[in-house]
């Protein structure tokens, strides 16, 4: 099977989020349904972070730059790498990777152990904890098992998502990529093509990888590539064991959350 | 709408939303189309993709700004200098289309040499100061050359006026205007306005938007830059430039622009208005406002149009289409009074409801109350207590209502409005109503876009409880109100029942009939008329909506919309630019591009062979799109003789060419727009001797409170997010959208922050003489202050899409805070600069 992939262009992306809006829509997620009890986080960013109702999050981030504002949109969601620390982690077979680069999660077979949050670079899977189950973007494997477009691609009104074979989409970025370059963005990159030996969600960072908050270089921690070679012959039962441990020995090195709270922005102003 | 009307014949806008990708240029200003029209982007980007620019002026680094190749700021208020300055520019530097400009546009045209504009004083001729408005205007007129009388003998082209049932009227003079081809007679409307645009220097322009000269330029050298002939360039805008007390100045300043630069008429070219809700142009079609009726015929006003005669002599234009306003006004009564209306009673005439000189315009309905005329209210989609200028105010003003009727998808601020914070609701004696209603995909009907695009939307799932479709809600009204006057009486029962109201089916309500009536037909055998061409001044035909006829005409099925052309849903796109001609039906007659004659050159060569709507082929007109104008002239016995190029593009402006300067009764402000600071400003006119438009309605009322920069010195405007709709009812009712954008807020500078010790997330309130609100402060480089001729001026601004009412998110009324002072022609209230102050709370 061919793989797929999806492409965001944060350079055609007007934020508007409508997919993280659609997202929640197609696979069911709430929010909450009380009288202003939602954040304010500083920016137009709805949220500081993904959450266990929350697969897709578009984040904003400002700064002031010689030639003028860069504001910089960020689409934070599972990137379905190749190297998927999260499916080797976790203990009972819920998170796995199909031919086609999905990588999806099973709720109905995961236990909330949070190894996979844990173990990601980008701390995407979030705990649920109505349901004791960690969330995270599937792809709309769903949807794509009848021909369909993911859902966020599908509701793009700006052409900032496409979605189509993982080569095509690899050059697509490499191209727009140059464009943006020869259009005066010096610093724009494509995101995803070896990182964690490929991703499946490739990124066009207008400003670069910084700017938009991308990890350089994401490594998965050493813990994980020996917990995934004990694993299967432990099986299920080593989960008890390695959770009585914490989870922090599996821990990445990767994804910092930049000014996503109020507190946090204030700490780093002083 | 009326800087269009005045400019281009037609209040619409003249291009549509996928024609954006043909553009070299895209200005967006008074607009944040990226953020409040999101789906522009596919053929914004589109054009990008083709080489083409987008450029975004605004106040504010918005979102849009963001995903522009250029962007420059402009002090909230100042489109008027910024244009002025453009135009001067283009005529400074050679860059107008020349044969354009002197073949569709008034610019040869001779004006009265009476006809002057004063800077010292910032009056044009003809200011009355006790009447407060422009009455001597007959030197807004041109020179006449010689006076042609309609031709009414039985060949002549106005012989309908004489057929039998045609009211009576004084056939009309065309007065045709003296012109100079060469454009160098001081008195033609190019020299004039040369003479006009001569004091906007780069160097003023700036000085009065704050806008730095080498921005300004680069923005003018790029928009300019499509004055060449075979290139086009497009205005998208919204209120930001309407919603002030110029507004329908800013309007024509657009159009000036435009049509100097060659580009109406044109793909990819045009003023693109981008209306706020998904049917504003629809409602304004069918003539949802105080002062038009359907189809924007004039609202009858006592003093000047008693009589049917009267209208039609005053309102009929003696050039152009619009020549025809006896058939279409004829055909409306008809639809509205049926049997009833005669020859013999001036077609019911006398039983439309006239103006007074009132101004009801929604600030004038607020005065009304408060002066004891207005007691009952019906409010219908519409929420005033959060939407409407000083909210405050006009909340105070319901609380004086006998009654008051909502009807809505919720209970808004406006049903509500007695539970509003501080009020108390025991001393409030309105009785309110809410009818619930039904939502969009709760009920059938079209929606006009803003690209006049008359689309059938299908009822998805019924409506929840007992939430009805608005049209069931007006059918119920209806017959109960013809029972009551049945009963009985009143001061003028016939008004009401006798209205011809034949939309229904089997007693039940029937959208679909007042589609029919709305497209027109012949009255005595019901057949649907093929287009408005069909409709008479004799009380043979009926039609509700001329501009719209056309789109509802198949007589084959007349209760299937899928079968009309507002329902046909053909994807071809013949010259591939986007027109999609079988997709619905686009008002005039499925023109997609209005003025499209103006694509090609007098010869009728299309100025870009790339982009073909119109061409002539040396013997006939070969068409991608509806042709605006006259192609072919058809005998009765159905042959079509092609009518070889002439140069007449506008065929609604008597002219017959788009207006660089608007006389007569057009504007009541003057027919050059002309530079004034908002009713509330923080500096005083560096352009001319008075500070505010001197036409500007409702500045003496006493509930607007104005306010002065020494107490309030910061600039405010207000707008929309992306996350949120209107006043937010239908989105901050929705926990996914209420997530969204959970907060209401108000953006600042990072200098006004440090100046006023505000940070980011500080709660503040924000306050002037209208009220005071609070709310979380955003504190962002996106916004800058302006040099404002040497001073610092600081502007901030909030989005208007919170209340108190709603399940979700909550939040202060911005329009508490904005003045109920309106545009000189319109009377669209100032909502986008006005004065504030700021502190922590």
């Amino acid at each position: 099977m061919a793989e797929n992939a999806i492409l965001y262009d944060a350079s055609k992306c007007s934020a508007c989020k409508g997919c993280q809006v659609q997202c929640k829509q197609w696979n069911m997620l709430p929010s909450s349904l009380g009288k202003d009890d939602n954040e304010y986080t500083g920016s137009y960013q709805s949220k500081s972070d993904l959450d266990g109702d929350t697969r897709l999050l578009i984040e904003f981030r400002e700064k002031e730059a010689d030639t003028g504002i860069e504001w910089a949109f960020s689409r934070r969601a599972c990137y379905h790498c190749t190297n998927a620390a999260c499916a080797d982690v976790c203990p009972v077979g819920a998170i796995t990777k199909s031919a086609d680069g999905v990588v999806n999660l099973d709720a109905s077979k995961c236990v909330g152990c949070k190894y996979c949050t844990a173990a990601c670079p980008f701390s995407v899977p979030k705990y649920r904890e109505q349901f004791n189950v960690s969330n995270k973007c599937t792809l709309c494997n769903d949807r794509i098992a009848q021909g369909r477009e993911p859902a966020c691609v599908q509701t793009c009104p700006a052409d900032a998502l496409s979605f189509g074979p993982r080569d095509q989409v690899v050059d697509a970025g490499k191209a727009r990529v140059a464009e943006l370059k020869t259009a005066g963005y010096e610093r724009a990159e494509l995101y995803g093509e070896k990182e964690m030996g490929g991703m499946h969600v490739l990124t066009v960072a207008k400003f670069g990888l910084e700017a938009h908050g991308l990890v350089r270089d994401p490594k998965r921690g050493d813990a994980v590539d020996a917990f995934s070679i004990i694993k299967p012959l432990a099986g299920v039962g080593v989960a008890g064991v390695i959770g009585a441990l914490g989870l922090s020995f599996l821990t990445a090195v990767g994804y910092k959350q930049p000014q996503l709270s109020l507190e946090e922005a204030s700490e780093e102003e002083n | 709408m009326s800087g269009l009307g005045a400019t281009f014949g037609r209040g619409a806008m003249t291009n549509h939303f996928s024609d954006f990708k043909n553009a070299d240029v895209i200005l967006t200003i008074g607009s944040n189309n990226a953020e409040n029209h999101p789906v522009t982007m596919a053929w914004v980007q589109e054009a990008r993709a083709k080489g083409g620019k987008y450029v975004v002026v605004d106040p504010r680094f918005t979102r849009s700004a963001a995903l522009a190749d250029m962007y420059a700021p402009l002090r909230s208020g100042t489109d008027i200098a910024f244009f002025g300055g453009l135009i001067k520019y283009i005529i400074d530097n050679e860059l107008w289309q020349k044969s354009y400009v002197e073949n569709y546009t008034n610019a040869a045209f001779l004006v009265k040499p009476s006809f002057a504009f004063d800077d010292a004083t910032g009056l044009f001729t003809g200011w009355d100061d006790e009447a407060k408005a422009y009455k001597g205007v007959d030197t807004w007129k041109y020179e006449v050359e010689k006076e042609e009388p309609w031709d009414t003998s039985a060949t002549g082209p106005y012989a309908w006026t004489q057929a039998p049932g045609v009211p009576e009227f004084t056939p009309l003079v065309n007065k045709v205007a003296k012109k100079d081809a060469t454009l160098q007679a001081p008195n033609t409307v190019f020299q004039l306005m040369k003479k006009h645009y001569e004091r906007y220097t780069p160097e003023m322009v700036s000085r009065i938007t704050g806008t730095p000269v080498e921005k300004l330029l680069e923005v003018y050298e790029t928009f300019a830059s499509t004055g060449a002939p075979e290139k086009s360039g497009t205005i998208l805008y919204a209120m930001g430039q309407t919603q002030h007390t110029y507004g329908s100045q800013n309007v024509r300043a657009m159009g000036v622009v435009q049509l100097l630069l060659g580009n109406i008429g044109v793909a990819g070219g045009g003023i693109n208005a981008l209306r706020g809700e998904a049917n504003v142009q629809g409602s304004t079609d069918i003539g949802a406002l105080f002062h038009i009726l359907p189809a924007y015929l004039a609202t009858p006003v006592a003093s000047k149009h008693p009589t049917l005669r009267a209208w039609l002599e005053a309102e009929t234009v003696a050039n152009g289409y619009w020549s025809n306003k006896p058939k279409f006004f004829v055909s409306q009564l008809k639809e509205i009074y049926g049997p009833y209306a005669t020859a013999e009673n001036d077609y019911a005439y006398d039983m439309l409801p006239k103006l007074n000189a009132k101004n009801h315009s929604h600030i004038g309905i607020f005065e009304s109350i408060s002066e004891g005329i207005v007691k009952g209210m019906l409010c219908w989609g519409q929420n005033p207590a959060v939407g409407g200028p000083n909210a405050t105010f006009a909340r105070e003003m319901m609380a004086k209502l006998d009654w008051l009727v909502a009807v809505d998808l919720w209970e808004t601020e406006t049903a509500g409005f007695w539970k509003a914070p501080g009020v108390d609701s025991a001393s409030i004696q309105t009785e309110v109503y809410l009818l619930p209603a039904a939502a969009h995909y709760e009920k059938q009907g079209t929606v006009a876009n803003s690209g006049r695009w008359i689309q059938w939307r299908y009822k998805a799932v019924d409506a929840p409880g007992e939430a009805k479709d608005d049209f069931e809600i007006m059918h119920e009204l209806y017959k109960k109100l013809v029972e009551k006057y049945t009963a009985d009486g009143g001061a003028n029962p016939e008004q009401i029942t006798k209205l011809h109201w034949p939309y229904e089916t089997d007693g039940h309500a029937d959208i679909t009939k007042v589609a029919q009536g709305m497209n027109g037909y012949t009255i005595a055998d019901g057949k649907l008329v093929k287009n408005f061409a069909a409709l008479k001044a004799d009380g043979t035909t009926a039609s509700g909506v001329w501009i719209f006829s056309g789109y509802y005409n198949n007589n084959d099925a007349p209760g299937d919309p899928s079968q009309q052309p507002t329902g046909s849903r053909g994807k071809e796109d013949p010259g591939g630019l986007g027109l999609f001609p079988k997709w619905a039906f686009s008002w005039p007659a499925n023109r997609r591009v209005i003025y499209n004659r103006a694509s090609c050159d007098p010869q009728g060569k299309p100025w870009n062979p790339e982009r073909v709507l119109v061409e002539w082929d040396g013997t006939k007109w070969v068409n991608n799109d509806v042709p605006d104008f006259v192609f072919q002239v058809v005998a009765p016995d159905g042959t079509a003789t092609p009518t070889p190029p002439n140069t007449k593009a506008f065929i609604m402006n008597p002219e017959m060419g788009g207006r660089l300067w608007a006389g007569g009764a057009a504007m009541k402000d003057g027919p050059f727009p002309e530079h004034y600071e908002p009713f509330e400003s923080p500096v005083d006119n560096l352009l001319n001797g008075r500070n505010t438009n001197p036409a500007l309605t409702f500045g003496s009322a006493e509930s607007v409170k104005p306010g002065s920069a020494d107490k309030y010195p910061i600039v405010c405007t207000t707008y929309r997010v992306t996350e949120h709709w209107q006043t937010g009812g239908m989105t901050r009712n929705i926990p996914w959208l209420a997530e969204a954008m959970p907060k209401m807020f108000c953006e600042i500078s990072e200098e006004l922050g440090a100046e006023k010790g505000i940070a980011n997330g500080d709660q503040v309130r924000v306050f002037n003489e209208r009220g005071s609100i609070e709310m979380v402060a955003m504190v962002t480089p996106r916004f800058k202050p302006f040099n404002i001729d040497g001073k610092t001026v600081h502007q901030m601004g909030m989005p208007w899409h919170w209340g108190y009412a709603g399940g979700h998110s909550t939040g202060a009324i911005a329009n508490d805070l904005t003045p109920n002072v309106g545009d000189a022609n319109s009377s669209i209230p100032e909502y986008k600069a006005y004065l504030v102050n700021i502190e922590k709370a």
